[in-house]
């Protein structure tokens, strides 16, 4: 066998070992393709176990069921942490909330014609809103705080917001420079066509919290079909 | 001759892989929401709405007839997968809510509501049956009603048939070319023979 065809015989082994390698990733990648297109994801939602239990339940057919927040203020008394002190109101400037590592500024929000809630303006979808004509967070009643799940671009301040837990620790830090720290009560899901009114935005005996943002499932032809909706009651202030 | 095969094989999943590379991108940030700001307008003022559900480069169509203006252009913002367009509020337009579609060029669509602003204080709000003053907070004021808008659906991914598409190619081309080459392989000694 001269040099030459020994020369060819490596050259032919060398191709055949690229070729295996080639073919190798474009495996790989055919099946990545596949896996990806069938994936879908969706932001993270609370499990059951993050609601209210039964006895304090109240779906959203019976949203005007009498005076829920007693159920609540009775509970705090008897058994979780105890209601901290209410400050005297004052206009929230920053949400934390370690757990999801929200740290957002806050913005005002009014109301729209229809009655609900405005949200924070496309471009500003990192910034957490207070509903301004409802209590201060710290002050007694209850404070109403809405963000973005996401936008058209992709996950916004509250895109975590599923993933609390009851126990979670909510920090609002306030015009005044106090802070008022909550504890989280429930993590809930309401769809939007029963979405509890009274449940969410009624009057509370203590300083409560409500965080709220989109959630319950996605479509692409009617968007979010509802949202979470987080309870919280001060727990301390600083 | 085989290198040329080869090479032709490769590029083919290569432009395959770009293929499927696009709409990957696209998929990821595309949500299928119609932002419209502001939400609640009052007549004469101008609304612009966006959308990431036309995908790449797309034109749209936006459908604002259920207020009484015509039909206007989305084009491409300064985001490539967002198209926008502007439309405005006909002096004549009676309060309440009404739905705007987008009907992009290759044929998907996304739709959002616009409230229209009476010219009271409170005459927009129609629905006094569910107005109940004695959910007011102590300070007088209304409490919001109903759910938040806060989601467009951007961080979401849904199935997507042309990288399942791509990703079937790209693995048949992979199974041919690879059933060829151990073909010739084991025909390989009569082939210099």
């Amino acid at each position: 066998m001269s040099a030459r065809s020994a020369q060819s015989l490596r050259d032919a082994q060398a191709a055949r070992r690229r070729n295996g390698w080639l073919l190798c990733i474009a495996a790989c990648v055919g099946v990545w393709l596949v896996r990806q297109g069938t994936e879908t994801t969706e932001p993270p939602q609370p499990s059951r176990a993050q609601a209210f239990t039964t006895t304090e339940s109240f779906t959203g057919a019976a949203s005007s069921a009498p005076a829920p927040p007693h159920a609540r203020v009775g509970e705090a008394r008897t058994g979780g942490a105890l209601a901290g002190a209410a400050l005297a109101p004052s206009e929230p400037v920053r949400v934390r909330i370690p757990a999801i590592r929200v740290d957002a500024p806050v913005m005002r929000l009014g109301l729209a014609r229809d009655g609900s809630l405005e949200v924070p303006p496309p471009g500003r979808s990192g910034s957490a809103g207070w509903y301004k004509d409802g209590a201060a967070p710290g002050a007694d009643g209850t404070a109403v705080l809405a963000g973005h799940v996401d936008d058209a671009r992709g996950p916004a301040v509250f895109y975590a917001l599923g993933a609390l837990k009851k126990g979670g620790r909510i920090e609002v830090a306030r015009a005044d420079r106090r802070t008022a720290v909550f504890t989280v009560d429930a993590v809930e899901v309401y769809p939007n066509d029963a979405f509890p009114d009274r449940r969410v935005y009624g009057p509370a005996g203590r300083p409560e919290l409500r965080v709220i943002t989109c959630g319950g499932g996605f479509s692409e032809k009617s968007g979010y079909r509802g949202n979470v909706v987080v309870f919280a009651h001060l727990t301390g202030t600083a | 001759m085989r290198t040329a095969r080869l090479l032709t094989g490769s590029a083919l999943a290569a432009a395959l892989l770009g293929l499927g590379g696009a709409p990957a991108y696209a998929n990821d940030f595309g949500g299928a929401g119609l932002e419209v700001w502001p939400s609640s307008a009052a007549p004469d003022t101008t609304v612009t709405v966006n959308t990431s559900a036309c995908g790449h480069d797309g034109h749209a169509t936006g459908d604002a007839r259920a207020v009484g203006d015509g039909e206007f252009p989305l084009t491409a913002s300064t985001r490539k997968d967002v198209l926008a367009g502007q439309f405005t509020v006909p002096h004549t337009v009676k309060p309440g809510t009404f739905e705007l579609t987008v009907t992009c060029d290759n044929g998907k669509s996304a739709r959002g509501d616009l409230t229209i602003a009476g010219g009271g204080e409170h005459s927009g709000w129609d629905r006094g049956d569910r107005h109940d003053p004695g959910k007011h907070e102590p300070g007088g004021h209304d409490e919001p009603r109903g759910h938040v808008k806060t989601g467009l659906g951007g961080a979401t991914t849904t199935s997507n048939r042309t990288e399942i598409a791509a990703g079937a190619a790209v693995l048949a081309v992979t199974a041919v070319t690879g059933g060829l080459l151990l073909r010739r392989r084991a025909r390989g000694p009569q082939d210099r023979g």
